[in-house]
C-alpha cells in the first residue's frame, strides 16, 4: 500500500503546496496531449519524479494495480467490433495512447503520496484556502486521516460478529443493509463524543496551524508547475 | 522567542456536531473502501451507500462536505480509494469522473430528501420522494462517471458506458434498496 514514508529524498524536503503545485501541472498538460513523442517525455518524467520521491517504479505500478485492468479495457473494447473483421488494431491505438497517458498521471502522484504528510497537507490545505472553510477543510482532513483505521476496525468486527452468526448465510442486501446500520450508528456515536471532545478543548476558528516553509527551492518548482501547465496549450 | 496574542474564535455547538459527523462519515467511506462484498459476482465496495447517507443524514450541506473530505482526504495521500490507493491522481484517473461528482449525489439526495437548510427525518419522508433523490444522484455520478471515462481514454460513449457502468449497475440497484431499509428502520437519527 502506498502511503506517507518518512525519508530525505528531494520530495520530502518540498512544500506540499509546490508539489501539488507540479501535480497539477503534469496532470493538466498530460491530459491535453498523447502523441508518441509527448507520452515519451511524460514517461521520463513520471520516472525522474518518482526518483526524487524514492518510490521504485514497480511499486507505484503495483499500489495503482486496481486501474490497470480498467484502463487495459480502453484499446481492447475499441478494437472489438460487431461482425467481420471482429478485431479491428487501428481502432485501439488513439484509446492506448491515452489510457497510457492517464496511467502515467495516476503513477506520478505516488511521489506526493510517499513524500508527504498528513500534518503537512492538512496545514497545506488551511493556508491556502481562505476563511472558515480552509479551517474545516483542513481539520477535517486531519481527522479523515485519523478515524479511518478506527472505522475499520469497527467495521471488521460487525463483519466477524456477523460470520459467527451465520450472517454469511444471510442475503447479500440483508448484509449491506446490517453493514450500513451499524457502521452508521456506531460513526454517528463516535462523531458525538468528538463533537464534545473537540467543544471541551476550544474548538476554535483560529487555531495554532502546523509550521510549513516555503523556500526559495519551492517557489522554483511551483514556477515549474505552472509552466508546466501552461505547455497543455501548446 | 516569538509569541502571539489574540482572542480565542470558538467554533459554535451545531457546526461542531455536524463537521464532526460529517469527517466521520467521510472516514467511513474511506474505511468501506477496504471491504469488499462480492455483489453479482464481483466484488464491490459500499461507497456509493455512502455517498446516499451521506445527503439522507447530513442533508446537502453537510453531506456534500463529507464527501468533500474523503476526496480530499485520498487525493492527499489517505489510503481510501479503491485498492487501497491514493493521490491526486487518482481523482483525474479512469473513475474520476464518478468521485469527482460524488459531492453532487450527495447534495442531491440532500436537496431532494430534505428540500431545505432544516433536516427532516428521513423516516418519516414519503418513499418515493427518497427514490427519487438516490435516483437522481445515481444518474448524474453515472453520467459524470462515463462521459470522463470516454474523454480520458478517447472511446465512445458506448464503449465506456460498458467498460465503466455497466458492470456497476447490479451493485448500486442493491446500495439503493440498503439505503431504503436503512431509512425505513429509522434507528439513525439526523444532526
Amino acid at each position: 500500500m502506498l502511503t506517507y514514508e518518512p525519508d530525505d529524498t528531494f520530495a520530502h524536503r518540498l512544500d506540499p503546496r509546490s508539489k501539488l503545485a507540479v501535480q497539477i501541472g503534469f496532470a493538466v498538460t498530460a491530459l491535453a496531449h498523447t502523441t508518441p513523442r509527448a507520452l515519451v517525455v511524460f514517461t521520463a518524467f513520471t520516472i525522474l519524479g518518482l526518483a526524487a520521491a524514492g518510490v521504485p517504479l514497480w511499486r507505484a505500478l503495483y499500489g495503482y494495480r486496481f486501474a490497470l485492468p480498467i484502463l487495459a479495457a480502453a484499446p481492447v473494447i475499441s478494437m472489438l467490433t460487431i461482425g467481420t473483421p471482429w478485431l479491428v488494431p487501428a481502432d485501439g491505438v488513439d484509446p492506448a495512447l491515452a489510457s497510457y497517458r492517464v496511467l502515467l498521471i495516476l503513477l506520478f502522484s505516488a511521489a506526493y503520496v510517499r513524500s508527504t504528510p498528513a500534518r503537512d497537507s492538512r496545514a497545506a490545505i488551511q493556508r491556502t484556502v481562505p476563511g472558515k472553510p480552509g479551517q474545516l477543510l483542513g481539520m477535517g482532513v486531519g481527522l479523515v486521516f485519523r478515524f479511518v483505521p478506527l472505522l475499520l476496525a469497527d467495521l471488521r468486527r460487525i463483519r466477524q460478529a456477523m460470520t459467527a452468526r451465520l450472517g454469511s448465510e444471510r442475503s447479500v442486501l440483508d448484509r449491506v443493509n446490517r453493514i450500513g446500520v451499524l457502521g452508521l450508528s456506531r460513526a454517528f456515536t463516535r462523531a458525538d463524543r468528538l463533537s464534545v471532545a473537540l467543544q471541551a478543548r476550544c474548538f476554535s476558528w483560529n487555531p495554532t496551524l502546523p509550521a510549513l516553509s516555503f523556500s526559495k527551492l519551492d517557489w522554483a518548482v511551483c514556477a515549474f508547475g505552472a509552466v508546466l501547465g501552461l505547455t497543455a496549450v501548446l | 522567542m516569538e509569541t502571539e496574542q489574540g482572542s480565542v474564535d470558538l467554533v459554535e455547538g451545531d457546526v461542531v456536531r455536524s463537521f464532526a459527523r460529517a469527517a466521520l462519515l467521510a472516514a467511513l467511506m474511506g474505511a468501506t473502501a477496504f471491504i469488499a462484498i462480492p455483489i453479482s459476482g464481483v466484488p464491490g465496495t459500499l461507497q456509493m451507500l455512502v455517498v446516499f447517507l451521506a445527503g439522507l443524514y447530513l442533508g446537502p450541506g453537510w453531506g456534500a462536505f463529507a464527501i468533500i473530505l474523503y476526496l480530499l482526504a485520498g487525493g492527499l495521500g489517505a489510503p481510501v480509494f479503491s485498492g487501497f490507493s491514493a493521490g491526486p491522481g487518482v481523482l483525474l484517473g479512469p473513475h474520476g469522473g464518478f468521485l469527482l461528482t460524488f459531492p453532487v449525489g450527495a447534495l442531491l439526495v440532500g436537496s431532494i430528501v430534505h428540500r431545505g437548510r432544516e433536516l427532516r427525518d428521513p423516516a418519516a419522508v414519503a418513499l418515493p420522494i427518497v427514490i427519487l433523490g438516490l435516483v437522481a444522484a445515481t444518474i448524474v455520478v453515472y453520467l459524470a462517471g462515463f462521459t470522463w471515462y470516454a474523454w480520458v481514454t478517447e472511446t465512445s460513449l458506448p464503449e465506456a458506458f460498458t467498460i465503466v457502468a455497466l458492470p456497476l449497475i447490479p451493485g448500486d440497484l442493491l446500495k439503493m434498496a440498503a439505503a431504503i431499509a436503512i431509512v425505513r428502520s429509522g434507528v439513525i437519527d439526523t444532526v
